[in-house]
């Protein structure tokens, strides 16, 4: 098993105020992480400073992702590199349509491989392929990003894009938050079959009921910004039943 | 100059200047856009039933100093006028708009809009905004909006979080806001180009 993404002691803060006091991770290729934990414990500064969140500020400590220094890359190209989020609150951009938005967002990461340019045509049929995954109606393509989209289609258009770019590595910040079962199992669903040997997840939430569907090989409890328990599946369960006190 | 009852004036001034004064007849319309010039448009309905549309885009760089002027009378009642001025603004540009809206006592059951939005896209550059209405008749439905304000940080960080660096993910949002100008435009030819000029920028 090779190391995606090494996390060597990080602290973060925003506004002054630390969140992040220390949080050590690795992740290999083909895993799945969850990390749980109470709210405010840091689960979402996590996902934010990885991808390269401006308002948060990393003041010591190290990532790596493939042996390449995450925090000196700008937040693009670390998404090129691989990093894909999941977005707790996806951000409508109302003038801009999701084909022209996904298709600079294609286009950009094949430049950053060293590939050519999709056609128009070869880019629509990509849509196509990747919508059936989420069952996302083919209007949405004209649509503006996430403009008017009920919570359920913004979170399925997140797997969708995930779908469109795939990362080596997926982060999926509360995804379950917001959406109804079977939004929640057509997510679920598309996730699982985006996995393969050599990508990683790290699955955000605060609840058990997501790891039903998109089962982990790790459960890390994240409390007061740091990792205070690491264990199976079953750990999942034990939070559910317990609750966080005592972290 | 005259638009005589039932006519319709529309033109498009790209990169002209722009110096109109019109008189309305009954039943007349007006559409008027300007992109990327300074104007100063004065409107007056003096027949029933007019339309009167001003759309004004100003897309200004450098030392640019663009000065956009409306002054819109409804003399007589039953007419609409819509004004959507946009202004973005980068570097050290300036911009100003004045909107002068008046609703005469007799004019009623009239129904204008004046929207006035701005984007800057530097710390430098400076809008300046003057809208002014004077309405004397009270059965009317007016409605004016005026704002400034910057690209929104979280839609740069989500483009950028796909990969759009930040450069390009400054010119789609810009290019969003210019739209509906754009859009608004009749002549599917001219806004196929001009629309085409800004996505250009982009692919």
């Amino acid at each position: 098993m090779k190391p995606l993404l090494e996390i060597k002691d990080l602290h973060a803060s925003i506004g002054g105020k630390e969140i992040l006091k220390g949080v050590n991770l690795v992740i290999n290729e083909g895993e799945v992480h969850a990390i749980m934990g109470p709210n405010g414990a840091g689960k979402s500064t996590l996902s934010a400073v990885l991808t390269g969140n401006p308002a948060y500020e990393v003041t010591s400590g190290e990532v790596w992702l493939k042996g390449e220094n995450l925090l000196e890359m700008a937040p693009e190209v670390r998404a090129r590199a691989g990093v894909f989020l999941s977005f707790q609150y996806p951000v409508e951009i109302p003038g801009v349509s999701m084909t022209n938005f996904m298709r600079t967002a294609i286009n950009e990461k094949r430049k950053y491989e060293g590939k050519e340019p999709l056609s128009a045509k070869e880019f629509l049929s990509l849509m196509r392929e990747k919508k059936k995954l989420l069952e996302l109606p083919d209007k949405l393509n004209n649509r503006s990003v996430n403009e008017g989209f009920s919570g359920g289609e913004k979170k399925k258009n997140e797997i969708f894009q995930m779908a469109m770019l795939e990362p080596c590595l997926a982060i999926l910040d509360e995804t379950d938050s917001g959406l109804d079962i079977d939004a929640l199992r057509i997510v679920a669903e598309g996730v699982n079959r985006l996995k393969t040997p050599e990508n990683a997840s790290i699955v955000i939430t605060h609840y058990q009921r997501l790891l039903d569907y998109i089962v982990p090989d790790f459960v890390h409890v994240l409390a007061d910004g740091k990792i205070v328990k690491t264990g199976d599946k079953t750990l999942a369960l034990e939070l559910e039943e317990k609750g966080y006190e005592g972290f | 100059m005259k638009v005589s009852k039932g006519d319709i004036f529309e033109r498009v001034f790209i990169r002209e200047e722009v110096h109109l004064q019109i008189e309305q007849e009954a039943g007349s319309k007006v559409k008027i856009h300007v992109i990327n010039a300074p104007f100063s448009i004065t409107v007056n309905q003096l027949g029933e039933g007019c339309q009167t549309e001003i759309y004004g885009l100003e897309n200004l760089h450098g030392e640019e100093n663009v000065t956009a002027e409306t002054h819109v009378t409804h003399s007589v009642g039953g007419g609409t006028s819509n004004q959507l001025i946009k202004f973005v603004l980068a570097d050290n540009a300036r911009g100003r708009f004045i909107g002068d809206l008046k609703i005469a006592q007799d004019a009623q059951e009239t129904e204008a809009h004046q929207t006035n939005r701005n984007l800057l896209l530097s710390e430098t550059a400076e809008m300046r905004t003057q809208p002014q209405l004077e309405i004397y008749a009270d059965d009317v439905k007016a409605t004016h909006g005026a704002s400034t304000g910057q690209l929104d940080e979280s839609a740069l960080f989500y483009m950028q979080q796909r990969g759009i660096d930040k450069q390009k993910a400054r010119q789609l949002l810009v290019n969003a806001f210019m739209k509906d100008v754009i859009n608004s435009i009749s002549d599917e030819r001219v806004r196929e180009e001009l629309l085409n000029t800004i996505d250009g920028v982009v692919e």
